[in-house]
């Protein structure tokens, strides 16, 4: 039983550590480097210069951090319950570390290319829910089982555009085989002709991660928090590492299911080098916009940020779901998709600007109430 | 949603900008001459001596009473053969850096023009160890204006009211 690994051929058992240690020290690098990243285009994006002084322009301040955070005493609460609260962070961060698996990183530099890779990323990555809930009941904290609950809505709400938008790309491929996906846009990258899956897609991996303006779970002025309140030291930083990691995870499905991954603009003709800058370029333009957003947006509310999924996006994705199926069935051209998805991310524009111009409508208590007193 | 187009547009044309931060302890920004640091005294080059005569103006003006003011007879006086017109001069003079508001009362009473506002950058780089070090004594106090570190700038009475 051996399989090869860089061409060498080892043992299996060997073969399968070797590429979790791999995966391990990758996504520790990268999730650093991220969190450097962050913190400068953040600063720039507010007048700043953000970390310089740890290292050259201060590309040694995340390894500063994660040396303090783990040097920090591991504190647990007397009232929390101990295994819940110990293991939470681990259910947060290996089921984001599981999703790596069947990741197309370039022409067959994966991990381990799976025929249901798609299925396999969405069944896995959306287990981390399970950490969160564990973190805010483990915690006994009333701010942290608040966010863990908003953190379990939030996921379950958003997990049915994500899918549904993926799901459409699975149908325009034919194949759940992420390397097939990726080689089945060497002429047309899909965001050309399902933008408003893409868009959806992005909404909802905005929600996945709890980054800005979907981060209620982990809002500090609101939960101080959420989940992590009672987090210390090394278990707080594994969820950090988590959040960065799956930020990084996403950004590469992303730029591999929508924007062409290795393969569009002529990737299967020139090198691996090639390649490689190319989904830098896809995954770091992606990276960006969510960087982007959170300086720009201010959170929602949770009534609206729920509403938002189930009311617009979801109904958009089923619709994007039955177009597609129409134009397979019926062997319609591609470019009707383009303009049937041009025509829904305008039908998604007006909905969302008449959702954020409408005002507040108050439950009937409420509004009898208002009434009453006023 | 044109709300939504609008905040992405100021967030990107702000990332287009240079960032504002000065990367402070290595660049001093110039500092304007009536910038209000730490009160000192001042030192007289035509006669060579500081310009108080210790009169106690500031330190009963003093609202923190920060200040400890010893006068003496001018040693330097015409009258013992000198050069100086003062009769009276400073003796010891100590101001508590660490009591002190920087509130300029000092330099308006004082009949002499003899005590300023530190305007240069060694009057806010003071931290020291021990609160101790912040009493400042005559010697220090007149440093400065007798190297000439100072930038001079002499408040002119009545300038708050013309304006």
């Amino acid at each position: 039983m051996n399989n090869s690994l860089f061409g060498f051929e080892i043992n299996v058992w060997l073969d399968a550590l070797a590429r979790l240690g791999l995966i391990v020290g990758v996504m520790t690098v990268v999730a650093m480097g991220l969190i450097y990243g962050e913190r400068k285009i953040l600063a720039r994006f507010q007048q700043r210069v953000g970390p310089q002084k740890t290292g050259p322009f201060g590309l040694l301040q995340s390894v500063a951090d994660a040396v303090k955070l783990v040097g920090k005493e591991d504190l647990r609460p007397n009232a929390a319950d101990p295994w819940t609260f110990e293991l939470a962070p681990y259910f947060v961060f290996i089921p984001i570390f599981l999703g790596f698996v069947s990741l197309p990183f370039l022409l067959d530099v994966n991990i381990r290319l799976l025929e249901l890779g798609l299925l396999y990323f969405i069944a896995v990555s959306s287990v981390n829910i399970v950490g969160w809930v564990m973190a805010g009941w483990g915690s006994d904290n009333r701010y942290a089982m608040i966010g863990g609950m908003r953190a379990a809505a939030q996921a379950i709400s958003y997990e049915l555009p994500l899918v549904l938008s993926l799901v459409t790309v699975a149908m325009l491929a034919g194949s759940l085989n992420l390397k097939d996906i990726v080689e089945g846009q060497a002429n047309v990258p899909y965001v050309a002709l399902l933008p408003l899956a893409f868009v959806v897609f992005f909404i909802s991996t905005l929600a996945e991660m709890n980054r800005p303006p979907f981060d209620i779970p982990i809002g500090e002025s609101e939960v101080v928090g959420g989940p992590f309140v009672e987090y210390s030291g090394i278990r707080w930083s594994m969820f950090m590492l988590g959040e960065y990691a799956s930020l990084w995870i996403l950004s590469v499905l992303t730029a591999a299911v929508f924007l062409g991954g290795y393969s569009w603009p002529f990737g299967e003709d020139f090198g691996k080098g090639y390649q490689l800058v190319l989904m830098a370029a896809k995954s770091g333009i992606f990276i960006f916009l969510v960087f982007w957003v959170r300086a720009s947006i201010p959170r929602l509310r949770i009534d609206q940020l729920m509403s938002y999924s189930w009311k617009i996006l979801l109904p958009l994705s089923l619709v994007q779901v039955l177009v597609v199926g129409f134009v397979q069935v019926y062997e319609l051209p591609d470019a009707f998709l383009t303009v049937a998805g041009v025509g829904g991310l305008l039908a998604l524009v007006s909905i969302t600007g008449r959702a954020v111009a409408s005002s507040r409508r108050l439950p009937g208590a409420a509004r009898t109430m208002r009434s009453e007193a006023v | 949603m044109r709300g939504i187009a609008k905040s992405l547009m100021v967030t990107l044309s702000t990332f287009a900008r240079k960032p504002v931060t000065r990367d402070y302890p290595n660049y001093h920004r110039e500092l304007p001459e009536r910038d209000r640091a730490f009160p000192l005294l001042l030192w007289d080059k035509e006669v060579d001596e500081p310009f108080c005569t210790g009169c106690h103006a500031c330190e009963r003006a003093c609202p923190v009473e920060c200040m400890t003011v010893l006068m003496k007879d001018n040693p330097n006086h015409k009258s013992t053969g000198g050069n100086s017109s003062r009769r009276k001069i400073i003796d010891k003079f100590w101001i508590d850096y660490a009591r002190c508001m920087r509130c300029n009362v000092c330099v308006e009473v004082c009949n002499f023009d003899a005590i300023a506002m530190n305007n240069t950058w060694q009057g806010h780089e003071l931290s020291v160890h021990d609160r101790k070090d912040l009493v400042m004594d005559l010697q220090q106090l007149l440093s400065l204006s007798h190297g000439g570190g100072i930038k001079e700038w002499v408040p002119v009475v009545g300038q708050a009211n013309e304006q």
